[in-house]
Parts: structure tokens; sequence; C-alpha cells
């Protein structure tokens, strides 16, 4: 028994000694600084990458007048956010790390740097961030993201927009009438989808409804918005749509790859994709295999217009490791890709395969659409050649026109199993609304369950943090 | 004593290739199995990224315990898991007598390659599959209930029949796989016992009831302890892959909840005090039905 019980710890020790991670270290080669990086879809050791991360340490060497290496942290394969979790749960913290995801843990135990300080001494941060950045910044100072709000844009068929007058809708009724006549001109098709909610829809529809904000002013104190009033006369809008045929009647099992199918398929006519690129992405495709393109739609206008976007937090970005011994580099390094020289390089691409120069001319090669920037996607950056197509710039043109900031805030620890157990309940009083299971008069007991249930403690929350 | 050790011994010699064939699967036993055991500590403890954990005791359970879902996703694993077990445990014991019974060995062997296939499946596959096949109102289930009149179901969205969706996928993905171990078993039982029967006089079912069964009784008892002891893995990826928010209080179970609000948010404590709270019902279940099964039958796992 004694030998079984030796045994089994000796391969105890043996385990925790292959699995234990090393201890944080500085790593400095031959007395060049090394800045190790953690990111998502990077690996290291693909040819394109190699090439990348050459040109920015090239140019961030020149941008900082010394010598610094980049080293990438190859990550396996699987869900990033839990694979850098336990990455960082073993010790192995690099300097600069991509989270989408799973910071907050680690921010609240002081392992990130507040970044306000850098951010208020540089001079292309300021330029860079936009209103909606600085208010998350403010909110949670421990993530950069540099990138146009991930608003969904509606998105309809050339050819269908054009059949049904091709005049831009403006209010609800116009929205409305639009896909009244494409379900008259196609109706084996339906008007239009989502994705298992109505999320991507909602930022065309909400702001129309009365929905400017996570938290809407009602009287003297704050209401959260899925139990307002204008929340139930969307829904009231929505029932309509589904009744009558024009929202996909499958729109609650379908998923991000099935709603492209639908629209490059002609089973459906308006989808709401993420503006820019992806507004590209659908209109080559549609191209493909329609033959038509797409055009970008503005968000519906009605108590107000535009596209909410929250001021609670990033969702995704960069952050500093409060353990590394380079911050003030780390941080040079991120600023350096926001200048003018930094952009061209991560959103161009390499030289010779995403585009080729003819004289001061930048022309992309069909292989730019296989390249995404790594790091920051500025807006207001004005590159030698259009990245984007008409229908990607146009969504831009939108977002920057109609976005407006939503001051919301991250909902804390103690309350986040509460916040699921509500958003769970909203999630099924929506679908069941919508779909007509239940008449809209439900949504009062819904709104009464919602309280009972502990939305009272998340508003009493909010009200004091918004006052 | 030394008698003993001596044997041990030689027995070991004996079977030396067995044990070194063997190693393998007690070594991942070991690293996957043994010594996570020990991790389950964090579920006392505040991870600390960097530095000691601090011992914070029933904390993460307290938390567990008091969120406002987690009896209903309690329940909600308990019926899905009885569920499964009510019928994913019998129908592979009559799969394994009705394909004993087929007297064509050709057939035999295509049939049960063919239902074994679905095994290798994943649930992503599988979700996708099901949610085509009971779409409303044009999936092919729905297209052939519509023949006979009745009127489409939302089969993916109805709190009603979605659990039942959760079974019966379950089914079609292991009744082939699982009726090896019977179909095993079945193989195994001595044909003189058949012999002896058919001169006696006994009919097929007869033979089935009589011989059959008891024969594979304590293959029959272990497996069903051994399921009892995964009762309250009511399926992740399954339920992961089939879930939409218009039955999401239905069926969202503890390995759901503990992913959305323990891994998603690196809260590894809370997660792992659901996975120990899981871990310890599966142990109690086993222990007790292995002693209720002894004093019913005299039959044990071990």
């Amino acid at each position: 028994m004694k030998k079984l019980v030796s045994i089994l710890s000796l391969c105890v020790l043996v385990a925790v000694g292959l699995f234990a991670g090393g201890a944080q270290e500085q790593k400095v080669e031959n007395g060049v600084p090394v800045i190790r990086v953690v990111c998502k879809d990077v690996p290291p050791d693909e040819p394109d990458n190699i090439a990348y991360i050459k040109k920015v340490q090239e140019g961030f060497s020149a941008y900082v007048g010394q010598e610094v290496k980049l080293e990438y942290v190859k990550m396996p394969d699987g869900a990033y956010a839990e694979k850098l979790n336990l990455m960082i749960l073993s010790g192995d913290i690099p300097d600069l790390i991509y989270f989408q995801g799973g910071d907050e843990a680690i921010a609240q135990q002081n392992l990130l740097v507040d970044m306000t300080p850098y951010i208020a001494g540089s001079e292309v941060m300021q330029k860079a961030l936009m209103d909606f950045n600085k208010q998350r910044m403010a909110n949670y100072p421990y993530l950069l993201w540099l990138a146009p709000p991930r608003a969904r844009t509606a998105t309809i068929r050339e050819d269908w927009f054009k059949e049904a007058g091709g005049k831009v809708p403006v209010t609800i009724d116009d929205y409305y009438n639009l896909m009244k006549a494409i379900k008259q001109n196609h109706p084996q098709a339906a008007a239009v989808t989502d994705t298992g909610n109505t999320d991507r829809m909602d930022f065309t529809f909400d702001q129309a409804f009365g929905i400017t904000a996570t938290w809407l002013k009602e009287g003297s104190s704050y209401v959260y918005k899925g139990v307002s009033s204008a929340q139930k006369d969307k829904l009231t809008f929505y029932q309509k749509l589904y009744a009558e045929g024009l929202l996909d009647r499958e729109y609650i099992t379908t998923a991000w790859d099935g709603m492209e199918d639908k629209f490059y398929t002609g089973k459906v006519g308006m989808v709401f994709g993420t503006a820019g690129i992806v507004l590209d992405i659908y209109n080559n495709k549609l191209m493909e295999s329609q033959g038509v393109g797409v055009v970008a739609l503005p968000p519906a206008k009605g108590v107000s217009q535009g596209y909410a976007v929250s001021s609670a937090k990033e969702t995704r970005g960069w952050a500093i490791s409060a353990l590394s011994e380079n911050k003030d580099l780390v941080f040079k390094l991120l600023e350096y890709l926001a200048t003018d020289e930094g952009q061209f390089l991560d959103r161009y691409g390499l030289e010779g395969k995403h585009y080729i120069k003819e004289g001061d001319k930048v022309i992309l090669t069909p292989e730019s659409a296989n390249w995404w920037p790594r790091f920051h996607e500025i807006m207001s950056y004005q590159g030698p050649t259009p990245l984007l197509g008409e229908a990607g710039q146009k969504s831009w043109d939108y977002i920057m026109k109609y976005a407006v900031g939503d001051p919301d805030f991250p909902i804390p620890e103690e309350l986040v199993p509460t916040w699921d157990a509500l958003s769970n309940l909203q999630k099924e009083y929506t679908y069941k609304i919508i779909s007509g299971e239940y008449s809209i008069n439900k949504f009062d007991e819904f709104v009464q369950k919602w309280y009972d249930l502990g939305g009272d403690k998340v508003t009493e929350y909010a009200n004091k943090i918004l006052k | 004593m030394k008698l003993k050790k001596e044997q041990l011994k030689r027995q070991l010699y004996r079977d030396r290739y067995l044990y070194l064939l063997f190693l393998p699967v007690l070594t991942f036993f070991i690293i996957w199995h043994y010594i996570p055991i020990w991790g389950a500590r964090i579920a006392f403890q505040d991870v600390k990224y960097v530095g000691k954990n601090v011992w914070v005791g029933f904390k993460h359970f307290k938390v567990l315990f008091s969120s406002p879902v987690f009896f209903r996703v309690f329940m909600n694993t308990i019926a899905i898991s009885a569920m499964k077990i009510f019928l994913c445990f019998p129908l592979p014991i009559i799969l394994a007598f009705l394909l004993n019974e087929v007297r064509s060995h050709n057939y035999r062997k295509i049939v049960q390659s063919i239902i074994y296939l679905p095994h290798f499946l994943s649930w992503v596959v599988i979700a996708g599959i099901f949610i085509s096949l009971l779409q409303a109102p044009d999936g092919v289930i729905n297209q052939i209930i519509g023949f006979f009149g009745v009127k489409p179901i939302s089969f993916m969205t109805s709190t009603k029949h979605i659990r039942w969706v959760f079974v019966w996928s379950e089914v079609w993905r292991s009744i082939g796989w699982d009726s090896i171990l019977y179909i095993a078993a079945i193989n195994n039982i001595a044909l003189e016992l058949y012999d002896a029967a058919t001169v006696d006089g006994a009919s097929r079912w007869q033979q089935a009831f009589k011989i059959t069964l008891p024969s594979i009784l304590p293959t029959i008892i272990t497996v069903f302890i051994l399921n009892l002891g995964f009762f309250m893995n009511a399926g992740f990826d399954q339920v992961f892959n089939m879930m939409n928010d218009a039955v999401i209080n239905h069926v969202d179970i503890i390995d759901t909840y503990v992913y959305r609000i323990g891994l998603g948010k690196g809260n590894y404590s809370l997660g792992t005090a659901a996975g120990l709270f899981k871990g310890v019902i599966g142990l109690f279940l086993i222990l007790s039905t292995d002693k209720l099964s002894r004093k019913v039958t005299g039959e044990g796992v071990w």
C-alpha cells in the first residue's frame, strides 16, 4: 500500500513539474529589448505573419530610435479567450495581450496597465480615438481598441432594392413598406432575417422606437431598455413583421453562416452586417452567386435616429501587462501602429502580395481580400487607395454620422449570475412575443417577472452608477 | 504473506506484455483523471493569476446556490438526464437482442456498421442535421406529418418538444455504439444452453427471456450503475449546439451555465465548484446504486 502511495505521489510530482508554468521573466537578447505579443489568429510561423512582424519590428525600431524585437506567442487551436486565460493562469503573461473576453478577472487583480496617463500624453492616440472609445477608456482603462464600433448596418441586395422603388428608407414605415414590397415581389423569400435573436436588427430600429441607450431615463430614474415601453412598441412591430412573413420564421435557429447563405441564395432580401469590410464581403459574394451587389441602408428615423454604441468597456482589444518591464515601449508600439506609417503597414498588408506600387500609386491585388489589420483600424486614416468598396464605405459613413454613445457600464461580478438569469428571461419572452405564441400583453407580465427575479437590484445599482 | 507476494510477482511477470499494453491507459487516467482531483481545491479558493490563491471556504458554492436560476438549471439537468437514461439505456439492449436474432451474418454486419456511424459525428454536425430536419414548416419531419394532416410543429423552439429532440437525437447517435457491449455479452453465452432449450421445446421468446437476458444481466447492471455516475452530465456539446433563445430556460443545464458564467468570464473557481458539485452527486449515485444492486440482485460494479 505504502509503495502504491509512493508511486502515485511520484507520478503527481512529475506531472505537476511537467505542467507547471515558468516564472515571469523579462527577455532581453543581446541588449535588445524583446516585446512578447499574444494575438488571436496570428500564428508566428506563417510566412505572411513572419514578413509582417519583421516589417513592424523594423518600422517600430526606427520610430523609437532603438532596436526592439517582437516575439509572437504561438497559441494552440481552439477558443482563444479560454486558451489565453489558461496561459496567463499558468504564469506566462506576455507584455502585450490581445483580449477577446475574459480580461475583467485579470484586470481586477491589477495585472493590466491603466492606460489613461499614456493616452493623455499621446497626440497620436488623441487623434485616433473616437468619442465612444474615450468613454469606454474612462470606464475601463485597460483595453485599447481602435476600430469602428461593431454596429450592424441594414444591407439589401441591389436588384430587389431597385424593384421595390430604390428609395432609401428613412422612417420605420418606410422600412416596413420596403419589406412588404420585397415580399410581394418574391413571395418565396423572407424580407429580412437575423441570427438567433434580434440583436442585429435592433441596431437599425432601436433608436427609432426611442431605445436610445441601455438605461433609459424615465422620469427621475433609469429603466433598463429591455423592460421599457419603447421595447414593447418595438416588439409589437417585430411581431407584425413575423406574422406577415416579412421576418424570417426561422431566424431563431439561424446562425451567421446560415444568414449569409440565405442572403446569397435569394431566400432573404435584407440582412444586417458589421459596417465596413463585412459589407464588401457580402457584396462580393452576392456578386459571385447572383451577379448583383448590395446597398447599405441608414438606421430608421423615429423618436430618434442612430446606432447606440455602448460606453461600458471595449469588448475586445489590447492590454499591457502590469508585470512588463517595458510598459512604455509596449505602449509606443500601440502608438506606432496608430500613426499613418503604422496604419499603412497594418491595413495594406505586404507589398508584392496584397498590394503593388506603381510610382506613387498603390494598387490592391486580389490577395488583399485575405488581409486584415492585426492591430488597429482607425476610421479617420486616409490611405493612398480606398480600402473599402462602395457598400463598405457607405456603411462607415453611416456609422460616422449616426453612432452615438450609450452611457452603459459593466455589470459588477456579484450581479453577473442575476444578470444572466434576467437576460435568459428576456430572450424567452422576446421570441415568444415576436413569434405570436404570446400576445404583446404578456410583456407586462415579463416586466414584473424581470423585476422579481432580481431586476430591481440591477436597476438600483444602475441608478447609483448613472446619477 | 510472502507466498502471496511471490504469486503476485509471478503473475505480473507472466502477463508483463499485457501490463505494458495497459501502461498508456494508466498514464492517461493518472494525468487526466487523478491529478485534476488535486486541482479541484480551487473550488474553495479565489484564484490569483500571480501569487498564491486565497482560501475562501464555501464562498463559490454559496454564489452558485444563491443564483436565481441555479435551481432551475439543476432541475433541467436532472430532467434531461433522466429522460435520456429512460430511453438511451434500454434501447441498445433491445437493439442487441434484435440483432442477435438476425440470421444473415452479412445483413447483420451491414446494419451494425450503419448504426455505429452516427457515434462518430460531432454534435455540431448532428445539430445542423436535426435543426434542418425539424424546421417548421419546411423541414422533412413537418412535411411528413403534414401529409397526415398534422399542423407544422416548431420542434426546436417548442418548450414541449425540445427535450425530446435532445433525447431522440442522443438515441440516434448512441444506440448502435452502446449496443456493442451487449452484443459482445450475448456472443459469450454458451451455445449449448440454446441447444438444450431448443431440444426442450423452448420458443425464441422463451430463449431470449430465460437464457439471454439472465446471462447478460451482470453487464446490464454494471453499465446502468456506471451510467448513473454520469447522470449529471446531461450533454454539454449537444445542448450548447441545439439550444436557442426560445427554449433556453428549459434546457440550460449545469454545464452550459458554468460555461457561460464560469469559463466565459474566466471565473474558474465557480466553474470548479459546479464541477465538484456534479462529481459528488455522481459519486453518491454510483455508490448508492451499487449498494442497492448488491442487495437486490447480488451483482455490483466491483
